[in-house]
């Protein structure tokens, strides 16, 4: 094991810890993934130090296992795959280097949460394409990284957005920056010519920004990321439109992202949409008698320019789609207000986190898939949970189109009690025979975490052994977070 | 040089004597290459079998779409694909086309108008692949460079078949990226210097909305095609205005009032030419836009999804003029001339006029990047044109250059090129002195760095040693170093 002193050697005393109570806050979470316990949690303050810690792992061959956001955490990326690994924690790298309202674009270092980013981007008239309620302790870049799917779609050119160009150390303790950034020069020259580090391409014939992420921390450690952003709207209208027939909202939405008519844009059933407003269990089904069995919700955005003129247009336009669909609009479902939930989903989630305040955990079984599956393998899933014992009525449900309306982020969540064997082992059970059942039914698991990485990796041999040559490069000794992905 | 007769053999066992040919007589006419031999697959198996074969010769090849871009190797087998010409599917529901690498973008385009769908078309023209990566007129609202591709059934450079994305877990095009780390980082298509090693056999590409009319109702006769209207809630303007500083307010606020369907920042040469219908007509009509003009300009198209957000659109978009204080070209707004503009400007069919046409020959400065900050940039490099246009060595065109948004303004594409006439040495080498030393200044400035063609060490150096990685990336995927090379390589 790595001598201590050659850690605090670079972060500086205090930085260091192996004290029980804080190895164990990383040793697990709130997936099932196994217990590993780190030998040490580093918290480095500047990306030098970022370099020299992997300098010293790839000598030492010590796996580094990044983490970025604040507790809790939920898929198992971030408990090592390995005994004897060093947490590098860097929820301490805190500087907005800049939010630049012209450009659409901020910079930050990977410690910031959308807590602390998004009043700065306000201030600018300026916000994030953010994911459904992180907590408040979400790295903005941890969540990019991860590809989580964003609230905005229209807004979403490319899976890898909002990412414009981040800094980073390869596994093998080589830096490299992605996109504009990479040069000409260091950020210093290209910030006095006036570049701000927007564009994602290149440089040159890979886009290697790609790479660094949905890989969980293998590939490298981000020390800055630049994010795009979008102009904060003059004026929004938001709106329900609710069915007991999911295929009329999701006929409506696709018809929303495909005109451009809306910003925030997704569907969520009655379980979720009462889990987000609850405050207890007496509460929740005091919300979710009220609603329909299906909600989705649409924000129509006004900028600068006739912002009326827009909202009234679409809300026209929207009319007579509805019409032919056979839907109603409206301004609440149930207990709930459009103008509440907006609120809400503009900003991390409050304490105590909406996936914990039901029942104390949540197991989180999410896809990517087209409008043609999803009816079936919602049922299915419906089904599955029938057979195991858990209610379908308890599932949570949340459908997020993506880039631009190819595709959508369906997501299941089981809430249960993590004190009760039977409840943890039976969302366990269910989770597991999903992943393999809704795999065959075109589910694609584009963001593996836990023990299903390995079924999932395993349906895709070319793609895995690509992977594997790629990381190779990038890590030649294997120091990042090895165990997850397929690495 | 060609093969040898056991290798041929094999080739032709593979594609059939029919879809092989190495007659000296016949190589030249393919870009002028003394090539090994030209084969033309009909499917992916094909493909993987001569890629294979190609391994195990240690043979190098070249995958070739439509050839736009090409010059190759000697000695190589030149993979022609203009046998896999196959439109798949468009998907309607979840906006993509899958198609194969010689489908043109005229035809792709033309079945995607008819329903209600079209997507990013490269400035080059309807005539290229549909599937290569690109950048053109459509960019402000369909992206482009790399950003529309889902997923790839790609024959990597050993031989292998992999589907990227969704396509290799569940057999959907949908999604390019994933399970875990995106393999479309080397992906990245096929426009030098982004050569993808290995053969892109089919793609998905992203479609977007088209609010214009299922087919354009052309009249008239090359060169002269006339629409016998503009096209319901479709208006196209050019705008000039009194300096880049306003011109850009105005396409900024553009983008993030997300209000039009193409943002060109022709400059009024390259409008002349797209009107014009032979050169002398160009040089007129330039002449006269150059007196109409208040200073740079840029040409738009908005398209309304119905008449309420046609007529928002328009309110909007001269309001943001006038406040750039911007003016329309009056004679631009006649309705002959700008429904043909649309059509032009959609189906991208004015390439060749804007580069080839005066001059014969063009050389041309391109980047995709942050926009305001290349603009910068290019207000030098269209200065240093002007003493070669006052030497006659290129044609007027007032040291123009051009671009335009991506993506609602987020980012953009900037290019400056000069026309010449190839056959007049001193103009070629005035053209290419120019070239050189604005692409310098572009990096000594740390403005950006141009990375086609020979790229010194320097420049390499400074670029995160990108090349490094590029090289690494496709020693992994081609032991047998059979597979083209792009980027720094080139
Ligand atoms: C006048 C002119 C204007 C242009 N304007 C633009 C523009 O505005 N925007 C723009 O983006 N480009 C432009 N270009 C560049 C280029 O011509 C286009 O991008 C063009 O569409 C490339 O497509 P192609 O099918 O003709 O390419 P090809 O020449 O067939 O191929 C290009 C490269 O990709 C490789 N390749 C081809 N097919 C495959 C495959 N299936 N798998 C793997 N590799 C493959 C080839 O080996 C070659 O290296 C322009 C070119 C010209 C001559």
């Amino acid at each position: 094991m790595i001598d201590k002193q050659k850690l605090v050697k670079i972060v500086g005393t205090g930085m260091v810890s192996d004290r029980e109570e804080d190895l164990e806050k990383y040793s697990s979470d709130i997936s099932f993934v196994n217990r590993v316990r780190p030998a040490y949690v580093v918290k480095p303050g500047t990306a030098g130090e970022v370099q020299k810690l992997i300098d010293l792992a790839n000598a030492t061959k010590t796996p580094l296992v990044p983490v970025s956001s604040g507790a809790p955490h939920f898929k198992g990326d971030t408990v090592p795959g390995n005994g004897g690994s060093i947490i590098v924690d860097l929820s301490g790298m805190k500087k907005v280097e800049f939010v630049d309202r012209a450009r659409r674009v901020a910079m930050v270092e990977p410690g910031v949460t959308f807590e602390e980013l998004i009043p700065l981007c306000t201030k600018e008239g300026l916000r994030l394409n953010m994911p459904l309620l992180p907590r408040k302790s979400k790295s903005v870049t941890g969540s990019i990284l991860e590809r989580e799917p964003v609230l905005m779609p229209g807004y979403q050119w490319d899976m890898s957005d909002p990412l414009a160009c981040a800094g980073l150390y390869f596994g093998n303790g080589e830096e490299f920056r992605t996109g504009q950034a990479a040069g000409p020069g260091t950020l210093k020259d290209q910030w006095k010519v006036g570049a701000v580090q927007k564009a994602p391409y290149g440089p040159g014939t890979a886009s290697l920004h790609r790479l660094i992420q949905g890989a969980q921390g293998t590939m490298g450690i981000v020390t800055w990321m630049s994010i795009r952003c979008e102009v904060l709207p003059k004026m929004q209208e938001p709106f329900f439109s609710a069915s007991h027939d999911l295929d009329q909202l999701l006929d409506l939405m696709s018809w929303l992202i495909r005109l451009r008519m809306v910003t925030e844009c997704f569907i969520l059933n009655n379980t979720n949409l009462a889990a987000i407003f609850a405050t207890d269990m007496e509460d929740y089904q005091r919300i979710k008698e009220t609603l329909p069995p299906y909600i989705l919700f649409y924000n129509i955005a006004g900028y600068d320019y006739f912002p009326e003129d827009r909202i009234a247009a679409y809300i026209k336009d929207i009319a007579v789609m509805n019409q032919r669909i056979g839907l109603d609009t409206g301004k609440s479902a149930g207990l709930i207000s459009a103008d509440g939930l907006l609120k809400k989903i503009q900003k991390p989630c409050d304490e105590p986190y909406w996936k914990l305040c039901l029942k104390g955990a949540s197991q989180d079984i999410f896809f990517l898939t087209i409008y043609d599956h999803m009816e079936r393998q919602i049922a299915a899933m419906k089904e599955m949970s029938e057979e195991i014992g858990y209610s379908p009525t308890d599932l949570g449900l949340y459908i997020q189109p993506i880039v631009q309306g190819t595709g959508y982020h369906c997501e299941f969540n089981l809430f249960y009690d993590p004190y009760s064997y039977t409840e943890s082992d039976r969302v366990k059970d269910l989770s597991n025979m999903a992943t393999k059942s809704l795999m065959n039914m075109g589910a694609f698991f584009s963001r593996p975490y836990g023990d299903e990485a390995n079924w999932i990796f395993n349906r895709d041999a070319a793609t895995t052994d690509a992977l594997r040559r790629i990381k190779k490069i990038f890590d030649p000794n294997h120091v990042m977070n090895p165990g997850k992905v397929c690495f | 040089m060609a093969l040898s007769k056991e290798i041929y053999r094999e080739l032709e066992d593979i594609v059939g004597e029919e879809f092989i040919c190495s007659d000296p007589a016949i190589m030249p006419s393919y870009h002028g290459s003394d090539l090994g031999a030209v084969v033309l697959p009909e499917n992916t198996v094909q493909v993987q079998a001569i890629v294979k074969t190609c391994n195990r010769y240690k043979l190098q090849f070249s995958a070739v779409a439509t050839g736009w871009t090409g010059s190759f190797k000697k000695d190589i087998v030149y993979i022609d694909m203009r046998r896999m010409n196959r439109i798949i599917e468009i998907n309607e529901k979840n906006m993509y086309a899958v198609i194969e690498p010689y489908v043109i973008t005229a035809e792709l385009q033309a079945e995607c108008f008819k329903k209600g769908l079209h997507f990013n078309v490269k400035g080059a023209g309807s005539n290229c692949s549909a599937m290569l990566r690109g950048h053109g007129h459509l960019d402000q609202s369909t992206s482009g460079d790399d950003r529309n591709h889902l997923a790839i059934e790609w024959v990597t450079p050993e031989g292998e078949i992999v589907r990227s994305g969704a396509l290799g877990s569940t057999d959907e095009w949908f999604c390019g990226d994933g399970p875990g780390p995106s393999i479309r980082a080397i992906l990245t298509s096929a426009v030098p210097p982004g050569v993808t090693p290995g053969v892109f056999t089919k793609a998905a590409i992203k479609l977007y909305h088209w609010a214009g009319p299922p087919k354009y109702d052309i009249q008239g006769l090359s060169p002269k095609y006339t629409l016998p209207e503009v096209p319901k809630n479709m208006m196209a303007r050019y705008y000039s205005f009194p300096s880049v500083e306003k011109m850009w307010q105005a396409e900024i606020r553009l983008g993030e009032n997300e209000i039009c369907m193409e943002l060109m920042g022709f400059n009024v040469s390259m409008v002349a030419a797209n009107i014009a219908t032979c050169n002398e007509d160009d040089e007129r009509i330039f002449k006269r836009l150059n007196k109409e003009k208040k200073g740079p300009g840029f040409f738009v198209i908005i398209a309304g999804n119905s008449d309420n957000d046609f007529a928002f659109k328009k309110k909007a978009l001269e309001q943001i003029v006038r406040e750039a204080e911007g003016e329309s070209m009056k004679s631009l707004e006649d309705p002959e001339t700008e429904g043909i503009l649309i059509a032009q400007c959609t189906r991208v069919t004015a390439s060749i006029r804007e580069t080839f046409r005066a001059g014969g020959a063009f050389s041309s400065i391109p980047i995709m990047s942050q926009r305001d900050l290349t603009i910068k940039w290019a207000i030098g490099a269209g200065e240093a044109k002007l003493p070669l246009i006052k030497a006659g060595h290129i044609v007027d065109d007032g040291g123009a250059f051009f671009g335009w948004g991506v993506e609602q303004g987020h980012v953009g594409k900037t290019e400056i090129f000069c026309k010449f006439d190839p056959a007049n040495e001193k103009a070629k080498a005035a053209v290419e002195k120019w070239s050189k030393e604005q692409g310098r200044r572009a990096f000594d400035e740390s403005y950006f760095a141009l990375m086609m063609g020979e790229v010194s060490d320097d420049i390499k150096a400074n670029m995160c040693h990108y090349d490094k990685w590029w090289i690494a990336l496709t020693r992994a995927f081609d032991p047998n170093d059979v597979a083209p090379q792009g980027g720094p390589l080139v």
